[in-house]
C-alpha cells in the first residue's frame, strides 16, 4: 500500500505557512479593491518573515478600517474611532515600540475627519506603516464624495464633484514624511514591494493606494474606476524588494537602470526606472511628478519620496532601551527613599 | 483700639504680568513660616500681561481657608481697578496705595490710608526693573505694619528664588526700603497685627496640581499625553519636571514617555493606545478638553481600556471663565460619552488626596479595565495649600487581570476577552505582542469572545456586565469622610475643594444654633456609606460649586425612593472660590423652605 506523499507546505524564513497570516472572511462588497490590498498585506508580512503576533493592526472607521479582521488573525488589533487611529497607535507605540504597527485607513478617515492626526503622526515621524485605501468616496454611508475625489469625477448618482481634492502624497511630502508611495490595488506586484519596503522603514511610511469602490464609484466617468485607472496609471518605478534575511533568493536583478536604497534595518529597496529618471530623495521631483500627473489627469505610482536621515519618534522620546511595557513595576514606581527625600526637602 | 491678631484678609490689586505673583507668594510663605494659618487665592485673568489680578491672603487662627467675606487691608497698585476696589471697602478698612500712580489718590475719611511712593522707592534700586520691584516694596510695607518676622521673610525670599543670589539680594533690599519708609514716614493707625504661632506639626505649601503630578509618578505612569489648557497645564508640567529626578536612569534615559498632543482628542487617543498596549497612560485637562475627549471615553468604557484622565475643572460652559473655579464637570465625567455609560471619578479635597489619587487612579483603571477620572479644580490645583507630607503607596501596583504567561493562559478552559470568568464583571485580557488570544478590539458590539456581534442577547448581556462591573467598584473606592455627631438632624454632603470652606460654613451655621454633620464624597459611584449617611439624617443638603446641583442630581437618582425626599440642593457659583457666608446663608434659607 503506497501513501501519497503529503504536499509540502511552503514556509517562510521563520518557518510559518501563509495560513499564519490570514484572517477572517471579508464582509466587503465582492470585488472590492480593499480585499486585494488585504491579500497583499498577508503576502508582504509572510514574505518578510515577520512573526505575526509582533504586528499590531490599527484602523479607524470606514470600509477600509474594517479590513484588519480579514488579515493577520494572529495579531492583536484595534479598530478605533473615525480618523483617530494615529493617536491610539502613537500611545501604544510609546508603551511597546518593538511591535510593527500596521495602520489601515481610508480617504474619509485620513483626508477629512482624521487629517489632523495624520499630519501630526507624520510630523512626529511615528514609526508605522500607514496604508490609505483611497477610493474617493464614503462607502459605509452609501456613496458621498470624499476629500480626495477628483474635480469632475462622477459617481453613479448625483452631480459631478466640483471641490478641489487633497492629494495625500503631496501633503505628506510637504510635511517631510520619510516614506511616501502611491500604488493601485490592482498592481499586486508593485504594492507588495512597496508594502514590504514600508514594513522595513523606520519612521512614518505612507502608501496611498487607489482602491476603487465597486459599488459607489466605479462607473467609467469616475477617475477612480478600474477601467480609468488601468488605462491612465503612470508607473514611475518598478519597485523590487530585497528582504534582508535572504538577499539572494528573492530577487532577479532586472536589466537596465536601477537604484538601490538601503533601509534602516539593512534591507534594500531597488527601484527600476520605467519611464523617467526619478530620485526618491528629491522632494521637488516627487512633487513635480505628482503635479504633472494631476495636470494630465493621471495617477503616478511608485516610491515617490524617501528619507532615511530623520530620527523616528522613539529616538525623540529619549526612552530606555526596549519596550516600556517590559520595565518592572518596582522600577516604574520610584522608591520610598525618593519620596522621603522629597518630603524632607519640602519641609526644609 | 484693641489689636486684631491673625484674623484678617489682605487683598492685593495689581496688573497681570508685572511680577506681583512672586511678591505675593513671598508674603504668603513668610506668614506660613511664622506658623500663622494662612491661605492665598490668586484671582487672575485669562491674559499674559496687563489685565487686573487680585491676590487674597487670609490669616485665620481658626484655620479658615476660604476667602473671607470682606477685605480688611487693601493694597492698591493697579490704576485700572483702583476706584472700584476703593469703593468696595467697608469703613475702617486699611489702604496701602502707590502714591506715584498718576491721576489716582485716596480720598475717603472713613478708612486708614497709607500712601507709599512705591515706584520711586523701586526706581532707587534699579530704574530698569522698577515695575517688578514695586511689588516687593509693598510686601516690605506690610511686613513692617503687621510685624512680620524678618528671618521668616528672608527665608521666604530664598525659597522663592532658589539659589539665585542676585534676585535674593535685590528683593531683600527692596523689602528693606519698604520697611524703612514705613518706619520713617507712616504712623500705624490700624489694629491689624500678626503673631508667631507654635507649629505642632511641620508643614509645607504645595499646589494640588504638583501633588497630583507627583502621585502619578508614584503610580508608575508610563505615558503622559497632554494638550495645554488652564488650569491643568501645571499638572502635566509637574509630571514632566520630576522625570529627571524620579524616572530617569544613569544614562539619562527615561522609563516614561511624554507627548504633547495636537489636541485633546489625540491626547485621549494616546492614553487609550497606552492602556491597550498594557501600559499606564494618563492625560491632564480641563472641562473643554473633556468635552473633546468624549468619543474616546466611550470607547475606553465599551472596549474596556484602562485609562486615566485628570480634569482640573474651571468655569463653564464653553470657554466660560477660564481662570476661575467651579465644580461643574461632575455629571459629564460620571456619564461621559454617548450611550449608557458610568465612570469611576476620584475627587480629592486636599493636596494629600491629590497625591494619593494620583497613583491610585492607575490601580483602579487597571483593576476595573475602564477609564478613571481624577476631578480636581482650579482652586485646589493652582493655589498653595498646607501639607504635612505625602505617604508612600501602601500596596504594590495593581495591574489587574492581565494574562502575561503562557502557562497561565493555557490553564483557561476557554479564553474570551470579554468572558466573565470570575462573576465579578471583570474579564481577563492579553496584550498585543504576546501572541495569546489575539483579537481585534473594537468600539462596535461584541460577544464575550471579542467578535463583532449585533445579537440582542450579546449586546444586552454586555451592557449588564459593564454596569455590574462599575457598580461593584463603589465600595473599593475611597469612602466618604464623615464628621458626624449622633444628635444632628441635618447632614451636609459635599465634595472636593469645598473641604477648605466647610469648617467655616459649619461654624457660621453653629452660631445660629444649627449643628450639622458632614459627609465629604471622595468618589463616584457613591460608596454605600453615603446612602447610610442620608438614612441617618432627617434632612440632607448637597452643597456644591455649580448652578444646577450636579452631585445632587446623581444622588437623587441613585438613592432608594424613600430617601429621595430628604435630599435638597444648595448649589451656587460665581467663579470665586467658595466664600463660606454665601453658602451658609443659602443652607439656612433652604432649610427654612423645607420646614414650610
Amino acid at each position: 500500500m503506497s501513501e501519497k506523499p503529503a504536499r509540502a507546505i511552503k514556509l517562510n524564513v521563520i518557518n510559518e505557512p501563509k495560513d499564519s497570516y490570514t484572517g477572517g472572511p471579508s464582509s466587503l462588497c465582492p470585488g472590492c479593491g480593499h480585499d486585494q490590498i488585504s491579500s497583499v498585506i498577508i503576502n508582504a508580512a509572510w514574505e518578510n518573515g515577520i512573526e505575526p503576533h509582533r504586528i499590531a493592526k490599527m484602523s479607524g472607521i470606514g470600509c477600509s478600517s474594517k479590513t484588519p479582521a480579514y488579515y493577520l488573525g494572529q495579531s492583536h488589533g484595534f479598530n478605533t474611532v473615525h480618523g483617530r487611529m494615529p493617536s491610539v497607535t502613537t500611545g501604544a507605540y510609546a508603551i511597546n515600540k518593538d511591535l510593527l504597527y500596521l495602520g489601515v485607513s481610508g480617504d474619509g478617515d485620513s483626508a477629512s475627519i482624521g487629517i489632523g492626526q495624520l499630519i501630526h503622526a507624520i510630523r512626529r515621524n511615528m514609526d508605522m506603516v500607514y496604508v490609505i485605501e483611497n477610493n474617493g468616496v464614503y462607502g459605509l454611508t452609501k456613496g458621498q464624495y470624499s476629500a480626495t475625489a477628483d474635480v469632475g469625477s462622477k459617481k453613479k448618482k448625483g452631480p459631478a464633484n466640483e471641490t478641489q481634492p487633497i492629494d495625500l502624497c503631496a501633503l505628506a511630502i510637504n510635511l517631510g514624511c520619510t516614506f511616501v508611495a502611491r500604488s493601485f490595488s490592482g498592481s499586486k506586484k508593485q504594492l507588495t514591494s512597496l508594502l514590504k519596503a514600508a514594513m522595513s522603514h523606520k519612521g512614518f511610511a505612507l502608501i496611498d493606494v487607489i482602491s476603487p469602490c465597486v459599488t459607489f464609484n466605479n462607473n467609467d466617468e469616475s477617475m477612480r474606476s478600474y477601467s480609468y485607472v488601468k488605462e491612465n496609471e503612470v508607473t514611475l518605478h518598478m519597485a523590487d524588494y530585497i528582504p534582508h534575511f535572504n538577499p539572494v533568493e528573492e530577487i532577479e536583478v532586472p536589466e537596465g537602470h536601477f537604484k538601490d536604497i538601503t533601509l534602516h534595518d539593512g534591507s534594500t529597496i531597488r527601484l527600476e526606472t520605467i519611464s523617467e529618471e526619478h530620485d526618491p530623495g528629491d522632494a521637488m521631483a516627487a512633487l513635480t511628478a505628482l503635479h504633472g500627473a494631476e495636470t494630465g489627469g493621471k495617477h503616478v505610482t511608485g516610491l515617490l519620496y524617501f528619507d532615511a536621515t530623520k530620527p523616528s519618534l522613539a529616538e525623540d522620546l529619549g526612552l530606555v532601551d526596549g519596550a516600556l511595557l517590559d520595565v518592572p513595576d518596582e522600577v516604574l514606581r520610584p522608591s520610598q527613599a525618593s519620596l522621603d527625600a522629597l518630603n524632607a526637602e519640602f519641609l526644609a | 483700639m484693641s489689636a486684631i491678631i491673625n484674623d484678617f484678609t489682605i487683598n492685593i490689586a495689581t496688573a497681570n504680568g508685572t511680577g506681583s505673583q512672586s511678591a505675593n507668594l513671598i508674603l504668603l510663605q513668610s506668614l506660613f513660616e511664622m506658623g500663622v494659618p494662612v491661605s492665598g487665592k490668586n484671582l487672575f485673568p485669562s491674559n499674559i500681561s496687563g489685565l487686573p489680578t487680585w491676590y487674597i491672603v487670609r490669616l485665620s487662627d481658626k484655620g479658615y481657608q476660604a476667602p473671607g467675606d470682606r477685605t480688611h487691608i487693601q493694597v492698591l497698585v493697579n490704576p485700572a481697578t483702583w476706584d472700584e476696589d476703593l469703593a468696595a471697602l467697608e469703613p475702617g478698612s486699611v489702604v496701602i496705595w502707590n502714591s506715584d500712580t498718576k491721576g489716582k489718590t485716596v480720598e475717603r475719611d472713613d478708612i486708614v490710608s497709607y500712601p507709599v511712593p512705591m515706584s520711586s522707592l523701586a526706581r532707587k534700586i534699579n530704574p530698569k526693573i522698577a515695575k517688578l520691584v514695586t511689588n516687593i516694596v509693598y510686601v516690605g510695607v506690610l511686613a513692617e505694619l503687621l510685624g512680620i518676622d524678618q528671618t521668616c521673610l528672608e527665608s521666604a525670599v530664598a525659597k522663592q528664588f532658589k539659589g539665585k543670589a542676585t534676585a535674593i539680594e535685590l528683593n531683600i533690599t527692596a523689602l528693606g526700603l519698604g520697611r524703612g519708609f514705613c518706619n520713617e514716614e507712616l504712623t500705624k493707625a490700624d489694629p491689624y497685627a500678626v503673631e508667631k504661632r507654635a507649629v505642632t506639626k511641620p508643614q509645607f505649601f504645595i499646589e494640588g496640581n504638583e501633588a497630583a503630578a507627583l502621585g502619578a509618578h508614584y503610580g508608575g505612569v508610563q505615558l503622559l499625553a497632554w494638550y495645554p489648557i488652564t488650569p491643568s497645564s501645571s499638572l502635566a508640567e509637574g509630571v514632566i519636571n520630576y522625570i529627571p529626578r524620579l524616572r530617569t536612569d544613569d544614562d539619562g534615559k527615561a522609563n516614561m514617555a511624554v507627548i504633547q498632543a495636537e489636541d485633546e482628542l489625540a491626547a485621549a487617543g494616546m492614553v487609550l493606545g497606552a492602556g491597550w498596549a498594557g501600559g499606564r497612560g494618563m492625560t491632564a485637562t480641563s472641562g473643554p478638553g473633556i468635552s473633546l475627549m468624549q468619543e474616546f471615553i466611550g470607547l475606553a468604557y465599551f472596549a474596556e481600556i484602562p485609562s486615566v484622565f485628570w480634569d482640573v475643572t474651571r468655569v463653564g460652559p464653553s470657554t466660560g471663565l477660564p481662570t476661575r473655579t467651579q465644580q461643574s464637570d461632575i455629571a459629564m465625567l460620571y456619564e461621559g460619552s454617548h450611550g449608557d455609560t458610568q465612570h469611576i471619578v476620584l475627587i480629592p479635597g486636599t493636596v494629600e488626596e491629590c497625591f494619593e489619587y494620583g497613583w491610585r487612579a492607575f490601580d483602579y483603571a487597571e483593576r476595573f479595565q475602564t477609564p478613571v477620572f481624577g476631578m480636581s479644580d482650579l482652586d485646589l490645583g493652582m493655589n498653595r495649600w498646607a501639607c504635612e507630607g505625602f505617604t508612600y503607596p501602601d500596596q504594590p501596583m495593581d495591574r489587574g487581570k492581565v494574562v502575561r504567561e503562557q502557562d497561565v493562559f493555557d490553564a483557561f478552559e476557554t479564553f474570551g476577552r470579554y468572558l466573565d470568568v470570575d462573576g465579578d464583571g471583570i474579564p481577563y485580557r492579553t496584550l498585543p505582542g504576546s501572541g495569546m488570544a489575539p483579537i481585534l478590539y473594537r468600539g462596535t458590539g461584541h460577544n464575550p469572545m471579542g467578535v463583532y456581534s449585533e445579537k440582542p442577547e450579546d449586546y444586552f448581556n454586555l451592557m449588564q456586565r459593564l454596569r455590574m462591573k462599575i457598580d461593584r467598584a463603589r465600595d473599593e473606592l475611597p469612602a466618604p469622610i464623615l464628621r458626624e455627631e449622633e444628635e444632628c438632624e441635618v447632614g451636609i454632603v459635599f465634595l472636593g475643594s469645598m473641604e477648605n470652606s466647610i469648617q467655616e460654613i459649619d461654624d457660621i451655621l453653629e452660631e445660629t444654633g444649627l449643628k450639622v454633620s458632614q459627609c465629604r464624597v471622595r468618589a463616584l459611584p457613591f460608596h454605600a456609606e453615603v446612602e447610610a449617611f442620608v438614612r441617618r439624617h432627617e434632612t440632607v443638603i448637597v452643597l456644591e460649586i455649580n448652578r444646577d446641583g450636579q452631585l445632587y442630581g446623581i444622588l437623587r437618582r441613585e438613592l432608594p425612593n424613600d430617601l429621595v425626599t430628604k435630599v435638597h440642593s444648595v448649589a451656587y457659583s460665581d467663579g470665586m472660590p467658595p466664600r463660606a457666608r454665601i453658602y451658609a446663608e443659602r443652607i439656612l434659607a433652604t432649610l427654612e423652605e423645607v420646614k414650610q
